[in-house]
């Protein structure tokens, strides 16, 4: 399954993860993007859906681990939401890999299927984040989505449906960004790069 | 200490941080003390630096957020008191030192095999031969990504497309940086798993590298800290229970 082409695969994806993640989190955006290359490395493997998984979870428990320690010490604790997306990514974004290459773009169903799997995604990730956020981090977790914490809770809310909100709010919009983003690379990836991703190992000569 | 030792104790210490009250900090960080003196000595001092530099701006949002927007701890909300910002202060100061002593621990451990490369700390590790292989793989592809950006940074400068300040063009125009960087380091990855490895045979010596590890599992130091943290965690959970502070 780990043949070493997909293993370069994983480790570019994980420095995706980790260059654009940081970035939106120093600036404090309520957004994350941190998640474009677990998406993107799930389109690369794709038609081994069981290794898109696997190799996709393990690029973003890569870029998880380097960010937790050099930037975010709150990321760790988002593994299961890692693991939500990367099964997201593998079994329902990936069918889609064929409209996201397809010559001429295909705009209405390209755009349908990016804001599909961009609110499925973010609904998902809403969900499992929200009782790590609350319960563990009582609502702040540095990211600039703690304002709409904030905006809730202020508004009246108890914690967990201002958490609650704040990622309907939020993920959706962010993660229909990071479908977009993905299809684009994903797009623009060269066809002989996915081809030596795709292949199967050989078997040993006897 | 070995690698694999100081990633077990690390583990061990996140989670009774994360479970930990006030009494509970004090012994985790009276711990962490000692492990820093007797481990890494001097250079203790250079990995809590790090730990500062990382914390201090997370701390700053905290205290913006939580008590100067919301100006109520997350109990008071619960109950549906009015709450005051000293609360919400109180708060904010137990999560960051949870937080603080989450940050020191893996840098001191860091520090701990700062005189080993990376490549000898992979070496150095109890663990799957692909897993060692994807860390050093991604170790080499660091500094393809770094060149790869400093490519691309200097031809879309150079075409115009983007400047070397800050501009309005370059929000519009970053996200042909990003695509840019990608096509560049697939391209130099796709040559070299295509033509320059199979030449030089670099992952057939690499994989006897990784394979070999003369290391134990554990150490007899590994054992006494790790046993120590889970001591500390025990009483954790058993305060927790009985209700200490």
């Amino acid at each position: 399954m780990l043949t070493t082409p997909r293993l370069i695969a994983i480790a570019l994806c994980a420095a995706l993860n980790f260059a654009v993640g940081s970035i939106v989190y120093l600036i404090k955006l309520p957004l994350y993007l941190d998640s474009i290359g677990t998406i993107l490395c799930a389109l690369l493997i794709y038609p081994d859906r069981r290794a898109a998984f696997v190799c996709s979870f393990l690029a973003a428990m890569i870029s998880t681990v380097i960010t937790t320690l050099f930037i975010n010490p709150f990321l760790i604790w988002f593994s299961a939401t890692e693991l939500a997306l990367a099964l997201v990514a593998a079994y329902f974004i990936a069918d889609a890999e064929a409209i996201f290459r397809a010559r001429p773009l295909p705009m209405l169903r390209f755009g349908t299927r990016v804001v599909l799997y961009g609110i499925l995604t973010g609904v998902v990730s809403a969900v499992v984040s929200a009782p790590v956020v609350a319960y563990v981090f009582g609502g702040v977790t540095g990211s600039g989505s703690a304002f709409l914490v904030a905006f809730f809770l202020k508004a009246g809310q108890h914690l967990m449906a201002a958490v609650l909100h704040s990622g309907f709010t939020a993920e959706p919009i962010d993660k229909t960004l990071q479908v977009l983003f993905a299809a684009l690379l994903f797009r623009a990836t060269p066809k002989d790069f996915i081809e030596m991703v795709r292949a199967r190992p050989q078997p040993a000569p006897t | 200490m070995t690698p694999n030792g100081a990633i077990a104790l690390v583990i061990v210490v996140v989670l009774a941080a994360m479970m930990a009250r006030i009494s509970g900090l004090v012994a985790l960080y009276l711990f962490t003390a000692l492990f820093a003196v007797i481990e890494v000595g001097p250079h203790a001092a250079v990995a809590l630096r790090r730990a500062v530099i990382l914390m201090l701006p997370l701390a700053a949002f905290m205290i913006l957020v939580w008590v100067g927007v919301v100006g109520r701890a997350p109990a008071d909300i619960a109950a549906s008191q009015p709450g005051s910002r000293m609360n919400a202060l109180i708060y904010v100061s137990i999560v960051c030192a949870r937080l603080f002593l989450i940050v020191a621990i893996v840098q001191i451990a860091a520090m701990r095999f700062a005189t080993l490369t990376p490549l000898q700390f992979i070496q150095a590790l109890r663990a799957p031969v692909a897993l060692k292989r994807l860390g050093v793989l991604t170790l080499s592809l660091v500094e393809t990504l770094l060149q790869a950006v400093d490519r691309a940074h200097t031809a879309l400068i150079a075409s115009g497309v983007i400047t070397r300040r800050i501009s309005a063009r370059n929000l519009f125009h970053g996200w042909v940086l990003v695509q840019t960087v990608w096509l560049t380091a697939i391209t130099s990855v796709t040559g070299r798993m295509r033509d320059k490895w199979p030449m030089e045979h670099t992952l057939q010596l690499l994989d006897p590298l990784l394979a070999e590890t003369h290391a134990a599992p554990l150490a007899t130091p590994d054992k006494l800290w790790i046993f120590s943290a889970a001591v500390i965690a025990v009483g954790i959970v058993w305060g927790d229970f009985h209700g200490v502070p």
